[in-house]
């Protein structure tokens, strides 16, 4: 069978081909979706193993529902946040989080909406790292969630600091372009 | 831990323009509110073992197979020709057959699933039997999956039992069947068993 090259291919394109049975398809949005996956079960789920558990149920679903996917209604990507959430719900009921013991006083628990539109927030911008280049992910990553000065990652990359600006700020860019219309 | 905030105004040099600085900084606030994407374990370095779908009766023809099964089929058609009456016993005997049970969501429900001999291309014919189904009030079919660890993992088929609740149906597992636990059926687009080997 001849393979074809899904990386240029948005994620309704590769939807549509899964639901056609194109497990090369599935691959691809696999590679696309899988740490967003892994972070919404890890939010919803707070247990690494549960979690795991849920990614790979939620691409049991997306493999199994991609049928249902109407481009006309929208992107791949609400969809896909869709019926990941739904899997991962349909995993917690199956598996009850243990009984929490009541607190008294106000509740510390983030607000449900806040909660939701950080997940989504969430889900976009790591599904949009997905789209940045070897060289550039770095930068991102050491600057963003290692804390590193652009000085400290010159260093710890070994490249000229101009080298490290140069590359945030075009990675910046390019996240900006891969999320145009979804930030407000 | 605390985790230190990157300065934006370190980051995004200010001769960019306005409309591009602002841009950059929602950028900049969305990844600071994402936090960092998790790290996947080996066990989820790959896709799940989902097969391309299975449409029942329609083994994996190999080419080079085809001459042969044409050859057979002219064979067996010449064989049928002078068998007219008597011993009707042609139908292959099952080399296992696994039980199943209703779950909670059917609990009425029973089936049994006929493995026959593998054929030369892999492929599992089976014959599921369903009684005390009803048909999903969705309208959706039942898909039967092989499972690992209670996970459907790959579908076998589908079908839509009668209103009596009865079904029998020939499928077909072009799988390992080694490298699966159990089965189960599941309305479409449910994970939840209706019918199970566990």
């Amino acid at each position: 069978m001849q393979r074809v090259d899904h990386t240029a291919q948005s994620d309704g394109e590769l939807i549509e081909r899964i639901a056609g049975g194109d497990r090369s398809a599935f691959e691809e949005l696999y590679g696309r979706y899988a740490r967003a996956v892994l972070g919404l079960a890890m939010r919803r789920l707070g247990d690494r193993g549960r979690a795991e558990d849920a990614t790979q149920d939620a691409f049991v679903a997306i493999w199994r529902s991609a049928r249902t996917y109407k481009p006309e209604r929208g992107a791949g990507a609400p969809w896909l946040y869709a019926v990941a959430r739904n899997a991962i719900t349909d995993g917690l009921r199956r598996t009850p989080e243990p009984a929490a013991e009541l607190q008294d006083g106000p509740g510390t628990e983030p607000d449900p909406a806040d909660q939701a539109a950080s997940a989504w927030t969430a889900w976009q911008v790591h599904r949009a790292l997905e789209v940045l280049p070897a060289h550039e992910r770095p930068v991102i990553e050491l600057a963003y969630w290692k804390g590193l000065s652009q000085s400290e990652i010159a260093k710890s990359l070994d490249l000229p600091l101009g080298t490290v600006k140069t590359r945030t700020r075009s990675a910046l860019a390019r996240l900006a372009e891969a999320l145009e219309g979804e930030l407000e | 831990m605390t985790e230190r905030r990157p300065d934006f105004d370190a980051l995004v040099p200010d001769d960019l323009g306005s409309s591009e600085r602002e841009r950059l900084r929602r950028v900049h606030d969305a990844l600071v509110a994402a936090g960092p994407p998790e790290e996947l374990p080996s066990r989820l370095a790959h896709a799940p073992d989902v097969q391309p779908r299975v449409v029942p009766l329609r083994p994996r023809w190999r080419p080079r197979l085809a001459l042969i099964a044409a050859a057979a089929a002219i064979s067996i058609a010449v064989f049928a020709a002078g068998f007219s009456a008597g011993d009707h016993h042609a139908t292959p005997s099952a080399v296992k057959t696994v039980t199943m049970a209703g779950s909670p969501l059917a609990q009425d429900a029973h089936a049994s699933l006929a493995l026959f001999k593998v054929d030369s291309a892999g492929n599992w014919p089976m014959k599921l039997t369903v009684s005390g189904l009803e048909p999903a009030k969705s309208g959706r079919p039942f898909e039967l999956w092989l499972t690992r660890h209670g996970k459907p993992l790959a579908l076998c088929g589908s079908f839509v039992p009668t209103r009596g609740g009865t079904a029998s149906v020939p499928m077909n597992a072009p799988y390992k069947l080694t490298e699966y636990d159990g089965w189960v059926v599941v309305e479409e687009g449910s994970m939840q068993p209706v019918l199970t080997t566990a």
